[in-house]
């Protein structure tokens, strides 16, 4: 077994920082002994000289606008469940540390096909969902732990590698628990390699068994069972903006921090998502929801921030926008033959179609469709824009005398004694065709369709209500 | 110093020569109406913008054998804000893919040029048809570099008051109904002289 251990040391800060291209001055707050103190700053605070250690007011008098959070646990444990969400295309086994995720990736290697295959993906992510990492990989969680909070980059296979890579490493390093910790101060043994070097029987003397536990865990000599995170059988997460965004294109930035999350998701169960649902948070007003639709199931984020730059093109924003979700509940898996097309982009045709229904709206960009009834109302069908299959063309040869362009509605024509008029009297040519139909289901028509020529020398699909004897124009053949 | 390739500019229609035939065969589309050709100068030019001229969106009939032949590619026909309802059983009847269409409808005139641009740029339509109402010179002038990126041809139905306004078309045709059919003018094309007309029989 392998294990990638993913350590966030700016997650505290992070979980606020990261809707945001460019946040300003940021510090985390916690209580220690009762005084407000800076626990974490970023660099825009730092630049005014602004630390950890520093007590609140004397950081607040440094910069007058520095934006205050008090630390977060819940939030940041909410941001690691979001990451195992995302992680999950890299390893089926995770399970949580403090700032910490660890991945069993033993099994996955084969699959990535090398070490390098892994890492280049993993880094690249993190660093576009707004994390920055410190990683190390060891035969044992809490060794690959340790040693991404401790030395990172470090990459341990073997057992004896192991022993050597954490040697250095502090002793008090491998526990938070008070009363280990407070142990150890006692036994004068200051690094795990001090440990090491003793006899087991003098060890288990000496430093009594919690410490000889944790050390078998360490060596992967004793098992080390953690809960394994189960994954959702849905995709919603939420970023915070840190102030208030007021214009839809800064909204681009974290939608694609989303996207990234959303695409690694996917990755982990073989699918892709055909329905991306959005919501925006305002202070003092009902959220603002709306749709993504993707005409193929997708999982390439570039293509998705494409379309959805087009959708909120045409979004109106009734306030300033505190947060962004995204929702999406029926991802679709595929076989492994669609698998081929993701991480390609679709083809000119598809991303021609959803820039323009993103932009327009779907009812305003239509495919069109022949029906088999005579008569002309419905005779046809605006429908979903086809995909280009090789569907033959339907063979209409009912249309071969009627007009490419028809009327909405037909348009009562004026007559003078008892023949119809348009701009002055129409020629008829002489055979009319006959459309009868449609007593079986209410929509009943007796028609005489006539070709006429007007007096400005257009030619007219007109016709004769047999009913009522009224004529009407209903197409042009011009 | 640029060098400029006499040959490549005669060959794209660029260089005006004052005579006959300046657009190479495989920049044109044979419009389907022989007596059109002859005036066209052999067809209508393939990655350029075609202004129709007409009192009533007329003209049409003009592209269906051209729009017939480009369904056979896998590429859509685009027409955006078409002035009635195109009507499917005619349009199949004339050989026309209907299922290659792309409509844009109930759409803003900003709307329509945006499509109208998107459209011929993407390299994913075989023509694209538009019935955009006013222009100014500038957005045709987008509009034909459109063309040209997507190398596509955009046919524009316009008014026949816009003929007083300059236009970087490649082809500008005036056009009436006449009592057989259409009759075409030319009113400008590129690599020729302008002027010639005739009349498409529409049975």
């Amino acid at each position: 077994m392998l294990w990638l251990a993913l350590y966030f040391p700016q997650l505290p800060l992070e979980v606020f920082a990261r809707g945001r291209q460019q946040a300003g001055a940021l510090a985390i707050v916690e209580s220690l002994g009762g005084r407000e103190q800076i626990s974490r700053c970023n660099a825009a605070a730092q630049a005014y000289g602004v630390r950890p250690g520093l007590a609140l007011p004397a950081a607040l008098a440094l910069c007058a606008g520095l934006v205050v959070q008090r630390r977060d646990r819940v939030r940041e444990q909410g941001a690691l469940d979001e990451l195992a969400l995302w992680a999950y295309q890299f390893s089926a086994r995770i399970s949580f540390e403090p700032s910490l995720l660890l991945l069993e990736v033993g099994a996955s290697l084969r699959l990535f096909g090398g070490l390098p295959a892994l890492l280049t993906p993993v880094q690249r992510e993190l660093g576009q969902l707004g994390y920055s990492v410190r990683y190390a990989l060891a035969p044992t969680p809490m060794a690959a732990a340790l040693l991404a909070r401790e030395r990172s980059a470090c990459q341990v296979v073997t057992p004896d590698a192991l022993r050597e890579a954490v040697a250095a490493l502090p002793l008090a390093s491998l526990t938070r628990d008070a009363d280990t910790r407070g142990l150890i101060r006692h036994i004068g043994l200051a690094s795990i390699g001090d440990v090491l070097t003793l006899p087991r029987p003098e060890l288990a003397r000496r430093v009594g068994p919690q410490l000889s536990r944790l050390m078998d865990r360490l060596l992967g000599l004793a098992v080390d069972p953690r809960p394994e995170w189960q994954p959702p059988q849905y995709f919603a997460q939420t970023i915070e903006l840190l102030g208030e965004i007021g214009q839809t294109t800064a909204l681009v930035f974290p939608a694609r921090r989303l996207m990234v999350a959303l695409c690694g998701f996917l990755r982990g169960r073989g699918g892709g998502a055909q329905r991306l649902q959005w919501t925006l948070r305002h202070r003092d007003h009902p959220d603002t929801r709306f749709g993504q639709g993707l005409l193929d199931p997708s999982r390439d984020p570039d293509h998705m921030l494409e379309v959805f730059r087009e959708r909120i093109d045409r979004l109106q924003l009734p306030a300033a926008v505190v947060a962004i979700g995204l929702r999406v509940d029926d991802w679709l898996a595929f076989e492994e033959r669609s698998l081929a097309l993701f991480g390609n982009p679709p083809g000119p045709d598809q991303a021609l179609l959803e820039r323009l229904s993103n932009r327009l709206g779907g009812q305003c960009v239509r495919g069109l469709r022949c029906l088999a009834d005579h008569r002309p109302e419905l005779a046809w069908q605006l429908c979903e824009p086809s995909e280009f299959g090789d569907a033959p063309a339907a063979s209409m040869q009912q249309g071969a005398s009627q007009p490419p362009w028809l009327l909405p509605q037909p348009r009562p024509l004026a007559e003078r004694q008892g023949a119809p008029e348009y701009g002055g009297a129409l020629r008829l040519e002489s055979l009319p065709e006959r459309i009868e139909a449609g007593w079986w289901d209410g929509f009943d028509i007796a028609r005489d369709y006539f070709v006429a020529h007007s007096s400005a020398g257009e030619r007219l699909w007109v016709f004769r209500d047999r009913r009522s004897g009224g004529w009407y124009l209903h197409g042009l053949f011009m | 110093m640029q060098v400029v390739d006499l040959d490549e500019l005669k060959r794209n229609g660029v260089l005006w020569q004052g005579r006959r035939s300046a657009l190479a065969a495989d920049r044109l589309l044979a419009s389907g109406w022989p007596v059109l050709d002859e005036v066209l100068g052999g067809g209508w030019p393939r990655a350029a913008l075609v202004e129709l001229l007409s009192e009533a969106h007329q003209g049409l009939p003009l592209l269906l054998p051209l729009l017939a032949r480009l369904g056979g590619e896998l590429r859509w026909l685009v027409w955006v804000a078409p002035p009635y309802v195109p009507y499917a059983p005619a349009l199949a009847a004339r050989g026309i893919r209907v299922e290659r269409l792309l409509l844009v409808r109930d759409v803003s005139p900003g709307q329509c040029l945006w499509a109208a641009e998107q459209a011929l740029k993407s390299g994913a339509c075989g023509a694209v048809l538009a019935w955009p109402g006013e222009l100014q010179t500038a957005q045709l002038r987008r509009l034909q570099l459109a063309a040209e990126q997507g190398d596509c041809p955009g046919i524009l139905f316009r008014s026949p008051r816009s003929a007083q306004q300059g236009s970087p078309a490649a082809l500008r045709l005036r056009v009436r109904p006449a009592p057989l059919g259409l009759e075409v003018e030319v009113l400008k094309r590129r690599g020729a002289w302008g002027g010639a007309s005739c009349v498409v029989p529409l049975t």
